[in-house]
């Protein structure tokens, strides 16, 4: 394998080098490593600490979800003076986007609205209060006493026993969320208060299922809410506001696109970042070239590549060998021959086609290459988080006059953030200049001018970047106090200059780059100085007033016991016990805080840091991953 | 499981008027009242007028909450029949399925699905092509499969599988092999017999 790293010597800047790239496949192997937290605290700056009603996205626990649910379920209700299950049934219908549902309403009318979706309001409950004390169900074929039968809002009257059948069937067909009359042709959906009560005296099990799967249709059935991908499961689910694209983290820690649930992964977009990852995974394509390319030398078997147009090539150990066949040959040749054997195969051929599949591969080598490098550059500098602890400990204990070392830990968090950029820039310039997905969008000439703003912008930031390691990096716990401001200055001023630049860098490819094409939509999270969003809590006690003041109590304090535990998305939660003894922020104004966070600059913040450490009584929290702290 | 007590009184109350509903329903296998055998007849003015089909009935678990399985047992040619295996494309026997329907009621929808076919959502996309096409050509096929298949039974059949029967072979296992060989009654009594 070793043999192979001269190959591609001839030139430096694609050089490959073939046993680095097996190594990081192996590392892919291990899912969680390549996750990266840049490690900033979005929420415990006074500065910008208007708190979790900053968050343009909530948290929504199974503690909360049944809040969540009846925030919307009271706009609906309130808006079209309606029943809960009757709203309920309206906004599954519309995917619980509230807005649709008035869109239609003012577009279709109420009864469109309505019919369309199911609901059946009628005040006509008397229809089976007839003189006779029995009536056929029809379902059974059997005469059934009146207290045995129940009639739904669309009129349709069967027996408790045939209902009760009809419900677990529709139950366990996971259908819970819609069933239908069991009349033929009538689209009503079915009461949830008689299916509660009907499948409850049957089987109480089933009848708490359907509980669970009426409540978790506001997550499943919710383009705007979205489970936390978190394996074990956590049991939370993540609510944004307005935009769907965006980056967000959980209570539980885990940072992800709220648009694929993969890691965060700005500047690329979710296709981009998609196809990347295949890409990074796919081994194939290396061994596919190898073999394309490549032809073992028949003396020594060190893989050899083919240079140049003609077939005879030869080893470094000096053997010439046909490129065709692979036999040992003399030196002379022409076009047509070569002396010393005779295969008959020797022509050109083909050789473009190599060519070009040589030129992707180079290309994509110069990519993923970049990109590993601030991947590698993260985790080492992960470490640094220790250091640094060590290193302020030994400044405080030296020089009293020394007391505010923030910068310090601001200039890591930036350190981490811009890494974290340019590593994931490099996947996104790979798609972005490269012809799997805009070759129809840009000419050449668009290209290249494209190519050239992005690419200076990001060598200005990958400088910035590595100035800043640099200073980090320093044991500048041993130098005398006015080296140690001098090292100050810098660091506060390179993550000041990284931040911008990082920032500009999001707007290039909002506006530069992507902004004039036509055909594809890639919409890009956008860059947060702060890192990842952490989603707020949804507040849970404000909205239980709500429900006291609801219908129906003693249902509803049913429904708060219902535990979401065995469900999930992938039915290995882990759900940590004792949230109800969180804290829970009213959340009141909003709004400003999108202001507040673009217009904050790093290095500013002189508090330290008092949040909760999970990992070990440090000064601050990066937050990082265990599994980077493991390794360093 | 099955509600044997609705099937009980379902087969009563079709049997009833089958003259003239043209549909019925018998037991197909002893007292197994989870598998049915369905007859309908062609219905007039239509390729399959004159022709009984058989269609084999399977009841899950559910019914009547969960829709019977229904398949042709007799060839048809028609666009929302499988040519094939005899399979159906009709809505209510799938997630259209009311447990307000019944075993009559699905059999009647199938004989309306003979006068009426749905080519636009179509089981046998050979025969749906045709009928869209070359209509003459279909309403010829579906004919000559009708005498052919479906004519058979009231025919000639009935006296083979009454000779069969009385050799000692149960009659539903006779019907269906002499369905499956055609007809031929020397096939069906060399195959009755290898089992
Ligand atoms: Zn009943
Ligand atoms: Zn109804
Ligand atoms: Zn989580
Ligand atoms: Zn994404
Ligand atoms: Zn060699
Ligand atoms: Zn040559
Ligand atoms: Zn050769």
């Amino acid at each position: 394998m070793s043999d192979f790293t001269y190959l591609s010597s001839s030139d430096d800047d694609d050089n490959y080098n073939y046993s680095d790239y097996k190594q990081h496949e192996d590392e892919d192997d291990d899912e969680d490593e390549e996750e990266l937290h840049d490690g900033f605290e979005n929420d415990d700056d006074d500065e910008w600490n208007t708190s979790s009603s900053s968050s343009s996205s909530q948290v929504i626990t199974k503690e909360s979800l049944l809040a969540a649910q009846r925030e919307d379920l009271r706009r609906v209700m309130d808006m079209l003076n309606l029943s809960e299950q009757h709203a309920r049934t309206l906004l599954i219908h519309h995917r619980w986007d509230v807005q649709k549902v008035l869109a239609v309403l003012v577009e279709k009318g109420k009864d469109r609205l309505y019919a369309e979706a199911g609901v059946t309001v009628l005040d006509r409950k008397c229809l089976t209060s007839q003189s006779s004390s029995e009536v056929t169900c029809i379902i059974c074929m059997e005469d059934i006493s009146v207290e045995e039968v129940t009639e739904m809002d669309c009129g349709h009257c069967f027996c408790n026993n045939c209902w009760t059948e009809h419900f677990i069937v529709k139950i366990n067909e996971g259908q819970s969320r819609r069933i239908r009359c069991m009349a033929h042709k009538c689209h009503a959906v079915c009461d949830e208060a008689v299916i509660r009560n009907l499948v409850s005296a049957r089987d109480p099990d089933l009848a708490e299922r359907f509980e669970r799967f009426l409540l978790e249709s506001y997550i499943e059935d919710n383009r705007m809410v979205k489970w936390c991908p978190s394996v074990p499961h956590c049991g939370n689910a993540i609510r944004v506001e307005d935009d769907q694209y965006c980056e967000v983290e959980c209570t539980c820690g885990k940072q992800f696109c709220f648009g694929c649930s993969s890691e965060a992964h700005s500047p690329c977009s979710c296709l981009m970042w998609e196809l990347w990852t295949k890409k990074c995974k796919d081994e194939s394509e290396t061994v596919n070239w190898m073999t394309a390319h490549t032809k073992p030398c028949p003396k020594c078997h060190k893989p050899v590549e083919k240079n140049g147009g003609c077939n005879l090539v030869s080893c470094i150990c000096g053997q010439p060998f046909c490129w065709l066949c692979g036999g040992a040959t003399g030196r002379d040749h022409t076009w047509t021959s070569i002396s010393g054997h005779s295969c008959g195969r020797y022509k050109e051929d083909q050789n473009q086609k190599a060519e070009r599949a040589k030129r992707d591969l180079y290309r994509y080598m110069h990519y993923h290459n970049r990109y590993k490098a601030h991947i590698d550059s993260f985790k080492l500098e992960s470490k640094l988080k220790e250091s640094t602890q060590n290193k302020i400990s030994i400044l405080e204990g030296k020089d009293t006059t020394l007391r505010d070392f923030s910068w310090v830990t601001n200039g890591l968090y930036r350190l981490f953030r811009s890494r974290r950029v340019l590593s994931y820039s490099y996947a996104f310039a790979y798609y972005m200049f490269g012809d799997d997905l805009f070759r129809d969008e840009m000419t050449k000439a668009e290209r290249e001018i494209k190519q050239n703003l992005f690419e200076d912008q990001q060598q200005q930031l990958e400088s910035n970047v590595e100035k800043l390691s640099k200073y980090l990096g320093e044991n500048y716990e041993l130098y005398d106090k006015g080296k140690v401001m001098e090292i100050r200055m810098q660091v506060i001023n390179l993550s000041v200059i990284t931040d911008k630049l990082c920032k500009k860098m999001y707007e290039c490819i909002e506006n530069d780059l992507l902004g004039s094409l036509q055909l594809a939509t890639h919409n890009i999270a956008p860059y947060k100085s702060k890192g990842v969003e952490k989603a707020s809590e949804f507040p849970i006690w404000s909205t239980k007033a709500n429900i006291a003041d609801s219908h129906d109590l003693t249902h509803n304090t049913k429904i708060d016991g219902v535990t979401v535990e065995s469900n999930g998305p992938s039915g290995t939660q882990n759900n940590e016990s004792g949230s109800s003894t969180r804290k829970h922020t009213n959340n009141g104004s909003g709004g400003s805080s999108k202001k507040q966070r673009a217009d904050y600059e790093s290095g500013c913040s002189t508090r330290k840091r008092g949040r909760r450490e999970p990992h070990g009584d440090g000064l601050f929290d990066l937050n990082l991953p265990a599994e980077v702290l493991d390794k360093s | 499981m099955v509600d044997y007590a609705r099937v009980q009184k379902e087969l009563v109350e079709c049997n009833r008027d089958k003259d003239i509903s043209g549909v019925s329903i018998e037991l197909d296998n002893g007292d197994d009242l989870s598998h049915l055998s369905g007859r309908i007849t062609g219905p007039i003015a239509s390729p399959y007028e004159g022709g009984i089909f058989q269609i084999d009935i399977r009841l899950p678990g559910g019914y009547p909450f969960e829709p019977p399985k229904m398949q042709f047992i007799t060839k048809v040619w028609h666009p929302n029949i499988s040519s094939q295996n005899g399979a159906i494309c009709l809505d209510i026997l799938k997630d259209q399925w009311s447990p307000a329907l019944t075993l009559k009621t699905a059999l009647l929808s199938l004989q309306a699905l003979l006068s009426s076919p749905e080519p636009d959502d179509p089981q046998d996309a050979v025969v749906a092509q045709q009928y869209l096409r070359d209509y003459p050509t279909f309403v010829g096929t579906a004919r000559y499969w009708t005498d052919t298949f479906a004519k058979r039974a009231s025919v000639g059949t009935e006296e083979k599988v009454q000779k069969l029967v009385e050799m000692g072979f149960p009659e539903v296992l006779v019907r269906k092999t002499l369905d499956i060989v055609g007809g031929d009654e020397n096939l069906a009594l060399e195959k009755l017999c290898t089992g």
